[in-house]
């Protein structure tokens, strides 16, 4: 025992726990660097008023106090996001579940396919895809082209409406449905065989099946998926930003893009790490809640 | 196999790390080559060359930051190509971005103690970052010779001064301008007339809609100087000391206008704007959309942006330039002294920035590739040369400035306080929320009012 304390540097370099906190260290020292040390200088920045042009002064809790008491688009925007966040994940999870399905069934062409349908996740995040987003919905759009050909005359204005807009935005969350549809095809496919063919047995048919069989066995995916998913859609940008600008009447505002109006465009920075600070305690909690309602409805037994 | 992986991985990044360097010895290696181009050409000139290139301040790397459209950025860039060619061991990175994302991203720059080196300034945000010390007084190298002002207006200069230093020079001046469709206009032998009123220019917007289904838009979503402009007509300077002037009746006849568009019917809609970025000369409705009920046959803009209109607009539609209209056009009417040249603060080669800085306002050489593009140029000397070989276009411009709107203004408001960019977008939500028909003229300009003098009051 007593010779453990006294190891030779070479003897020190080879242990394995020293490797492993030498291979972890990039990663280590850029969670300080770009994520604990930012997080707690916006901490701070959010109990003052500062500008971003001169330096911050230290003023309370005014931030938040101003923001739940006095600030009628903040309540606008957390409407908004919850509502693009609870819309558009189930809907992306059923999309991606109801694809998962029908992949499944392994023919030549299904590598082509699984590929084809994860693309959009792949590029839908991106900015090119949000401005090609923009000009199909838009009055003289593909959309509305595609609408015409099959007999249906419009020049509606998608973007333009405050009922519509919004759908813009979750038709192309739910469009990015492929790393969801990942999980649960690798996920069907663990499911043994064996259960279906005691379920055949037992008279069984194929609905009976996927709702006593496949969807329990599923439900740890599911849940999963979900809690990624919904934090994700509490922390979409890009499309706002780029599609809607959070038009028309703020519509489709997003919790993030006011902060980043608030932060950059207003040069409220203070209270735009105040908004970011009530973002992370909103995740959160519909985190832990999603967390309590797991053993009501995850299966987590074995097959 | 592990090893390989490593190996490809290490490639990778290395890769990626060098590509991210990218951007400035790229651009360091073309000057150089620019630069013994002009030596190889003027070959005799060589020893001036060598003279000039140690007074010139050696190597430098410099970043030059504006905001623009497609006609500034291509002028823009080419001369400050011509500084490179002309001063061997400097390099300038021009970048640009559209208005809005301008502002954003100068902020987070400055915030990084990264503002750059030249950088282009507006009248709005002159004091806050001037107050902000971001930007570099320029008056010791005005002393000194390194910048020229002999030949700028004392007003001109006055316009960049915040508190006795001088952080701005004027890039050039212009004024407001509505820039119509005159094809459209001339075809259904409708006349527009310099100095509207407003009622002359309601008449108007009715007998374009009537006669061709063209609509009107009314700065949709840019009514920031549009605002202004108006309400100096009933001597209103918007922005008091952390307060609004006026008071909760004040802007009722300007949301009256919309409402007004919206009844009579030639007011383009709002949803028009929710597929186009507001603000973006190429992109609106005017030369943009290709329907009546989508265009507009007018857009209120800049006198110095009529090339960029007109470069926007398609094949066979010219562009028209005219005043704003106002209840008072004498009383709204004003020259500006727009778009600046700054110095940042946080520039490792001061003397070299004001030589850049310099070079685009005085010198022949940027301002025969610049052509006005911002305006006609301060120096009244640089003015009377670029002038002859000025476009048409520009020379419409000129002749606007000078025979329209220099006989028939008054003196331009003093510059927006922190808080007006905020003003602004409440302003803006506003006309969107009376465009919607949620709110009539005179609870929109109550709610404004006392909106805005809360953020104000808040600063």
């Amino acid at each position: 025992m007593k010779g453990k304390k006294n190891l030779t540097f070479r003897q020190f370099m080879c242990k394995e726990s020293t490797a492993g906190v030498v291979f972890c260290a990039p990663f280590i020292i850029g969670f300080l660097m770009f994520m604990i040390v930012p997080m707690g200088i916006s901490f701070y920045y959010s109990f003052c008023d500062y500008n971003i042009l001169t330096p911050a002064v230290f003023s309370g809790a005014k931030n938040y106090i101003k923001m739940f008491t006095d600030d009628e688009v903040f309540w606008q925007t957390i409407g908004v996001t919850f509502y693009f966040a609870f819309v558009s994940v189930p809907l992306r999870l059923i999309f991606a579940l109801i694809v998962a399905m029908i992949l499944l069934k392994t023919t030549k062409a299904t590598g082509f396919y699984r590929a084809a349908y994860y693309l959009p996740s792949i590029i839908g995040g991106s900015v090119a895809v949000a401005v090609l987003w923009k000009r199909m919905w838009a009055t003289d759009g593909v959309i509305n082209t595609l609408l015409s050909a099959i007999g249906i005359e419009t020049s509606f204005a998608w973007l333009g409406n405050t009922n519509t807009a919004i759908w813009v935005l979750i038709v192309l969350a739910v469009w990015q449905f492929g790393s969801s549809m990942l999980i649960f095809l690798s996920a069907l496919k663990q499911i043994p065989v064996s259960l279906y063919e005691a379920a055949t047995v037992d008279g069984a048919n194929k609905w009976h099946q996927f709702w006593r069989v496949t969807l329990p066995l599923l439900t740890p995916n599911i849940f999963f998926n979900l809690v990624m998913q919904m934090i994700n859609g509490f922390l979409a940008f890009t499309q706002c930003f780029i599609i809607t600008q959070g038009k028309p009447l703020n519509s489709t505002l997003f919790y993030t893009v006011y902060m980043y109006q608030q932060s950059f465009e207003f040069y409220n920075t203070g209270y735009g790490a105040a908004l970011a600070w009530i973002m992370l305690v909103i995740i959160g909690l519909i985190t832990l809640l999603l967390f309590a309602t797991k053993k009501f409805w995850v299966y987590e037994g074995g097959f | 196999m592990k090893k390989k992986i490593a190996l490809v991985m290490a490639c990778a990044m290395t890769v990626a790390s060098l590509a991210g360097c990218g951007g400035g010895s790229g651009s360091t290696s073309t000057t150089a080559a620019a630069g013994g181009e002009t030596t190889a050409a003027a070959a005799g000139g060589e020893t001036t060359a060598a003279a000039e290139a140690p007074a010139g301040g050696g190597e430098a790397n410099l970043v030059m930051y504006w905001w623009g459209n497609q006609v500034r950025n291509e002028r823009t860039q080419a001369a400050l190509d011509k500084y490179c060619e002309l001063n061997p061991g400097v390099s300038i990175d021009g970048q640009f971005a559209e208005w809005n994302d301008y502002w954003n991203k100068l902020a987070t720059m400055a915030a990084g103690q990264a503002i750059p080196d030249v950088l282009q300034m507006d009248y709005m945000y002159v004091d806050q970052y001037a107050k902000s010390n971001l930007l570099v007084d320029l008056k010791p190298y005005i002393d000194n010779g390194t910048l020229d002002v002999s030949e700028i207006s004392e007003n001109t200069i006055a316009s960049g001064t915040v508190d006795g230093g001088v952080y701005a020079i004027a890039a050039g001046i212009n004024a407001p301008a509505l820039l119509y469709n005159k094809t459209l206009l001339d075809e259904n032998g409708i006349t527009v007339k310099d100095n509207m009123t407003m009622d002359e220019f309601f008449a108007l917007c009715k007998e374009v809609f009537e006669k061709t289904g063209v609509k009107t838009d009314i700065a949709y979503g840019i009514a920031n100087s549009w605002s202004e402009y108006y309400m100096r007509s009933f001597d209103i300077v918007p922005f008091g000391d952390k307060k609004m002037n006026g008071d909760e009746t004040s802007w009722t006849p300007f949301f009256e206008m919309y409402t007004k568009g919206l009844e009579e019917g030639w007011l383009l809609p709002p949803d028009v704007f929710a597929e186009i970025t507001v603000g973006s000369v190429e992109q609106t409705p005017m030369v943009y959309n290709s329907t009546p009920a989508t265009q507009s046959w007018c857009e209120f803009y800049n006198s110095n942006q009529l090339a960029a209109m007109q470069n926007a607009a398609p094949e066979g539609m010219e562009i028209g330039i005219t005043t704003w209209p106002a209840p008072d056009p004498k009383k709204s009417a004003y020259l500006k002294s727009s778009q600046f040249f700054s110095v940042g603060v946080h520039t490792k080669n001061e003397e070299e920035a004001v030589k850049v800085l310099d070079f685009m306002i005085n010198s022949s050489d940027a301002n025969n590739i610049l052509l006005g593009e911002r305006g006609v140029p301060a120096p009244a000397d640089i003015a009377a040369e670029v002038a002859p070989q000025l476009s048409e276009i520009d020379q419409k411009v000129t002749a606007f400035i000078n025979d329209v709107v220099t006989p028939n203004c008054s003196p331009i408001n003093p510059p927006q306080p922190d808080g007006a960019s905020e003003v602004y977008d409440l302003l803006n939500r506003t006309v969107e929320k009376v465009c919607y028909g949620q709110l009539d003229a005179a609870t929109a300009a109550a709610e404004f009012f006392t909106e805005a003098n809360k953020i104000m009051s808040s600063k």
